[in-house]
């Protein structure tokens, strides 16, 4: 169902770069609330690329519509980017200028846009009097990053935003984004960084082959997810009984320690538990990672 | 949009510079020796008097290869500086939204608040004004030398032929420009077509002096419409000029119809 008040929709978007070609990304439906992270996961040629660059309109939809804040991405795209900062995945900046010419002439663009820079290139750490061409990969990012969130925009639209940032700046980062949302910022956070998505995002999106196939938030995948139990019995492990519960994957070692999967509910594996003795029970942490892989091979549907 | 200008003037300031060294050098190597071509004008017109009209033509419209009127024709005017012009402004407009495209710098400025059209024509009037200093530089540069060297042509008629070579230029810049607004297949063939446009309609418009049946579709290139010894002796008819003017307008507006709705190449 489509709510009003999203900060981001996307209805039935497709691209097509050409007929007769596969669709790049095919009747994409997805809403990002205020307030939201909304992490966007895929392999590489998922289409997430793709979506991005259809609600910058930087590439015209074949079919179905984006719109940000309320206003369509094609038709209103100057209104839509005076409220966005977007971060590409491959960052293209001016290689001979340095990074504070690069911010005056970006700000020049989108007047009123000047006066957060300095607060930024301080915590970031951000060298802006060197040639671009002259930082690292990961201070380039820092640029793209202050680029992005310099008129303290609306809506983030970001694609792989932490690559290349060391540990201390992924930090700030993250901070950045949670006071962002915390004044109802919305953020659409394009990662192959499982962990970082587990971390900061609200909700997840699976892009495969050009179509969503799952959107969960991240309660609902722990909630969905294959838990994994280590096991001790006193005595001899009733791998049997284990073994006979529907869905379940068993292993046993030493013939009293056994490892249990098991998807769903729970209380099958708890009433074979009860009729025996039990030494200790250890419940794995969730690995978002076998999640994503189960989605990503197709499994997930 | 003044940003957007401004920015890219700023970008291509230093090929501004060379451009302007480049072309000043030109017309002062070409210009200084003009005092002892001049001296030996006589023996020099009789050497090349027996060159078939045909072949004058490809050199000179004013017939006259060493009277002050004909060798400023010749060596500069008819032929080189438009063909100079030329290729900076089919460079310009191959590059201007070529390279911010392959560079997907053009990405950046398109995620701030800027429409394509305002993109598309600040490009636009950089890569004129970069075609127009470096025409007016190369025209004063004429105009001094031209008084250093007693090779006595009125520098307003210097200056009329200055503009009509940067009008000339320009027309065929706005057609790389457009060929290259198409996009991936166009950016490599902008050059290209824009050059065969040129050199083609000059070669054409010059054989068709000789060879009447050329004379109708000499009227579909630029160069049929520049004649520099008219230009040099005040009796050029500037409707002529209308046509750069129309064609560099008219390939603008193609190049921002086809802009507007395409897909930017991706990085």
């Amino acid at each position: 169902m489509v709510t009003k008040d999203a900060a981001i929709t996307i209805e039935k978007l497709s691209k097509r770069y050409g007929a007769g070609q596969k669709f790049a990304v095919k009747d994409l439906s997805l809403q990002v609330m205020p307030g939201e992270v909304y992490g966007f996961l895929g392999p590489n040629g998922a289409g997430k690329s793709t979506t991005i660059r259809l609600m910058m309109n930087f590439i015209f939809p074949s079919g179905g519509r984006a719109s940000i804040l309320g206003k369509d991405a094609v038709k209103d795209s100057v209104e839509v980017k005076r409220q966005v900062g977007y971060l590409a995945g491959e960052i293209a900046l001016y290689q001979k200028m340095t990074g504070r010419q690069l911010l005056d002439y970006l700000s020049q663009l989108h007047p009123g846009s000047r006066r957060y820079i300095s607060e930024l290139a301080e915590r970031f750490q951000a060298d802006l009097d060197a040639r671009i061409r002259d930082l690292s990969k990961g201070n380039r990012q820092k640029i793209g990053l202050i680029q992005a969130f310099m008129h303290k925009p609306k809506v983030l639209i970001l694609d792989e935003p932490t690559s290349g940032l060391d540990p201390l700046m992924q930090e700030e980062f993250f901070g950045l984004l949670k006071e962002t949302t915390k004044t109802g910022g919305s953020v659409f956070f394009s990662s192959h960084n499982l962990a970082e998505v587990q971390r900061i995002c609200d909700r997840i999106g699976f892009i495969r082959e050009g179509e969503l196939i799952a959107e969960q938030t991240i309660a609902d995948i722990a909630q969905a997810a294959a838990r994994t139990f280590d096991i001790t019995f006193i005595d001899k492990a009733p791998a049997a009984d284990l073994r006979a519960i529907s869905g379940a994957s068993v292993s046993v070692k030493n013939g009293r320690q056994a490892t249990v999967g098991l998807r769903g509910d729970l209380s099958p594996l708890f009433k074979v538990l009860a009729k025996h003795k039990v030494a200790s029970i250890t419940q794995r942490e969730l690995n978002l990672e076998d999640e994503f892989m189960h989605l990503y091979k197709g499994d997930g549907q | 949009m003044r940003p957007l200008l401004a920015g890219t003037l700023q970008q291509r300031r230093r090929s501004i510079i060379w451009w302007s060294v480049g072309v000043s050098a030109f017309i002062l190597l070409t210009l200084i020796f003009y005092p002892t071509i001049h001296s030996q004008s006589d023996q020099l017109n009789k050497s090349l008097g027996h060159l078939s009209q045909t072949t004058k033509q490809l050199f000179t419209d004013t017939g006259d290869l060493f009277s002050p009127l004909g060798y400023l024709s010749s060596q500069l005017f008819y032929l080189m500086l438009p063909l100079l012009l030329s290729v900076l402004a089919i460079s310009l407009g191959t590059s201007l939204i070529g390279r911010e495209e392959r560079d997907s710098t053009i990405e950046l400025l398109l995620s701030r608040p800027v429409s394509r059209t305002r993109y598309l024509l600040a490009k636009a009037a950089a890569g004129t004004l970069i075609v127009a200093a470096v025409g007016l530089i190369s025209t004063i540069v004429t105009i001094i030398i031209c008084k250093a060297v007693d090779l006595e042509v009125p520098a307003p008629d210097i200056l009329a032929a200055g503009a009509a070579v940067i009008l000339l230029s320009l027309s065929l810049g706005a057609l790389a420009f457009f060929v290259a607004a198409l996009g991936r297949a166009g950016r490599s063939a902008s050059i290209g077509i824009a050059s065969v446009y040129g050199l083609g309609g000059y070669i054409i418009y010059s054989l068709s002096q000789s060879i009447d049946w050329l004379k109708g579709p000499a009227k579909l290139f630029p160069f049929s419409y520049y004649h520099a010894s008219e230009l040099l002796t005040g009796s050029y008819n500037w409707l002529n000029a209308l046509f750069f003017v129309a064609l560099a307008l008219f390939f603008t507006l193609l190049a921002w119809l086809v802009f507007r709705r395409r897909d930017l190449l991706g990085s």
